[in-house]
């Protein structure tokens, strides 16, 4: 289960990496998004720490450290709040450089 | 419990926004209350300022009466409660320049409530003492922040805005990362409890990885050289009021970060600290460079804040009680330097014919404003160091920390000293380059618009902000005696980790002495 995890959390990782580094402006926010679920998932598995059941345990009388779950869950709201606001943003630069490539968007060359 | 004195730093903004977000149709009534607010934190953080002071005494305060390592900690210790009232007082600054200004972002509804905001967060960020705590605080500032950019009266507002948040979410998750590998290895996120268990147990596989995302982040947050790329481009973009903010307190809540680091979380990683050096001596030449090589005078002095940011990140990787104190003092005259500079940019954007401050249309604009230029002359010696200006202060602080700990260290140490502080002068000397470039080309040379229907404006934003400022700057280079002995009380306590965790953790033994249940 450890293992599928890590392979998760990497997976996820490398997929948003690869999608951050396109130049569709849409792509980039969809790979941070799975960046932000990567880092998510990777709170979620810390909670395991020393000895202390996972946070999927469901044997009576495991209990799992809850510390994670509620900073996974700041973290989720703060990150729907950014990509909310991001996508907001790439509306108006959208219709504003009439186009969604990253490399276009550059009024500040100077 | 403790002192809930030392939590209004950023309650009372953050109370004054939401009450602000009701009244958004009502524009004076709303600036006017946002300045209260405003001006009410600065009071309090300088009345707690001037208790830490007296007595000598960290504060804390634990938020919801969780016991000490398990709650979210407030700490007003030396080094938090200083900066917390440097960006107080600048903000205040800050603000008396927005309600004076002639942008149309500081008439929008949400501009007053977000600029406090961004007061509370930033703040927040330095008061905090719980490291998930920090984060929140610094996603407040960023998102805060981004959106003050964004409805910028620059065009390219929205770009600046959208660049700088993607390397700040990138930048969150990073720091996200580096809190959870804290977490799976010490099992708190308590910074003192956290620097206790780091000091008593170094050996963890991750410590190392997440002292690295760590340092990113805080690179990222103060816009050191490999992460810079986004600065220039923010700073110039955003309003007046708010790239004043930005490019002085805000560059410093990722130096207060290092400060932290290196001083209490971390002290046995010397690593850190030699990163920070080459990191500052590379910003000095890179960011005197660029502020050479700029068509721009907001931009330029963005491109200085690099450079001087640079120089605080050297003071803080020698890492001696000496230049540890010059690096607060830096961080605290650059901050009322660099706002003074931005403010006054701003001020001759708002005169020019086309309201931008590139050189090409702020030339000889300056011949209609003298007092600006009398302000810009100041200011520019405090930036470059010249006496008498709080600027030479604390660059000398700095460069005898250095020449101290270079005559006083072992001999093959040596060259850590001895490279920077010559690499320093170098850029002292182009720090009075572009500074002065500057003014000639504005103040001295004539006004050739190119139509004759193009005109200065007869009136532009307020100068009371900077010539505030610009006073202050003069001042604390008169009388700065006090200053200088406070910082070195500051790095005093910051050579001591011991006394933070002690305060800590001690108020966690009174909080079971008052609240225990007795059987």
């Amino acid at each position: 289960m450890d293992i599928l995890r890590a392979a998760a959390i990497a997976a996820l990782f490398g997929i948003g990496v690869y999608q951050l580094l396109r130049r569709n402006v849409i792509r980039v926010v969809i790979g941070l998004n799975i960046i932000s679920n990567a880092v998510n998932l990777f709170l979620l598995s810390t909670g395991a720490y020393d000895g202390v059941a996972e946070a999927y345990a469901s044997a009576i009388g495991q209990r799992s450290d809850a510390l994670p779950q509620a900073l996974i869950l700041t973290a989720i709201v703060i990150s729907m709040g950014g990509f909310a606001f991001t996508l907001s943003m790439l509306y108006v630069i959208s219709s504003r450089y009439r186009t969604a490539d990253n490399d276009e968007v550059k009024g500040l060359t100077h | 419990m403790g002192d809930v004195v030392i939590i209004l730093p950023f309650l009372l903004p953050i109370a004054g926004a939401a009450v602000g977000m009701l009244l958004r149709r009502w524009h004076r009534l709303r600036a006017g209350w946002s300045l209260v607010v405003l001006a009410l934190a600065c009071a309090v953080t300088a009345t707690v300022f001037w208790q830490v002071a007296q007595s000598g005494q960290a504060r804390t305060f634990q938020m919801g009466g969780w016991p000490s390592p398990f709650g979210i900690t407030i700490v007003a210790d030396a080094l938090s409660v200083t900066m917390a009232l440097m960006s107080q007082v600048v903000f205040v600054f800050g603000f008396v320049y927005a309600l004076g200004a002639k942008d149309k972002a500081v008439h929008y509804e949400t501009f007053h409530p977000l600029f406090l905001m961004l007061a509370a967060g930033l703040t927040g960020g330095m008061l905090t003492g719980d490291i998930f705590n920090l984060f929140v605080m610094i996603e407040l500032v960023v998102i805060s922040g981004t959106v003050l950019t964004a409805i910028s009266d620059d065009r390219f507002g929205t770009e600046a805005a959208y660049k700088y948040f993607l390397i700040s979410l990138i930048a969150s998750f990073t720091l996200l990362f580096g809190i959870g590998s804290l977490y799976v290895s010490y099992g708190t996120l308590n910074m003192a409890d956290l620097a206790q268990r780091i000091s008593a147990n170094p050996e963890q596989p991750l410590l190392p990885i997440a002292l690295i995302l760590l340092s990113i982040t805080f690179m990222i947050k103060s816009a050191a050289v490999p992460f810079h790329f986004w600065q220039p481009d923010f700073h110039t973009a955003s309003p007046t009021p708010v790239s004043a903010m930005l490019s002085s307190v805000v560059v410093k809540l990722g130096v207060y970060g290092f400060m932290r680091l290196t001083t209490l979380l971390a002290p046995s990683a010397t690593w850190i600290k030699d990163l920070l050096i080459v990191t500052g001596i590379v910003g000095v030449i890179f960011g005197g460079l660029g502020a050479l090589g700029t068509h721009n005078v907001k931009r330029m002095f963005a491109y200085s804040t690099l450079a001087q940011v640079g120089f605080i990140y050297i003071g803080v990787g020698w890492g001696t009680s000496l230049s540890l104190a010059a690096a607060v003092l830096f961080t605290i005259n650059h901050a009322i330097i660099k706002s003074a500079m931005l403010m006054l940019s701003g001020y001759l954007a708002s005169r020019a014919p086309v309201k931008t401050a590139s050189f090409s249309v702020v030339r000889g604009v300056g011949r209609y404003a003298p007092l600006s230029g009398v302000l810009f002359f100041l200011g520019g010696m405090a930036l470059a160091g010249l006496p008498p200006s709080n600027g030479f202060i604390s660059k000398w602080a700095l460069f005898w920390s250095g020449v101290v700990a270079a005559t006083s260290g072992a001999i093959q140490d040596r060259w850590t000293y001895w490279l920077p502080l010559g690499l320093v002068g170098i850029s002292s000397v182009i720090t009075l380059v572009y500074v002065f470039r500057a003014l000639m080309r504005i103040w001295w040379e004539p006004f050739e618009p190119p139509s004759p229907e193009e005109k200065v404006k007869p009136r532009g934003d307020s100068l009371l902000a900077p010539a505030g400022l610009v006073t202050l700057c003069v001042l604390l280079g008169l009388l700065g005696q006090p200053l200088t002995d406070w910082t070195q009380r500051v790095s005093e306590w910051m050579t001591q980790p011991g006394k933070y965790v002690q305060a800590v953790l001690q108020a966690e033994e009174t909080h079971r002495r008052n609240f225990s249940v007795q059987p």
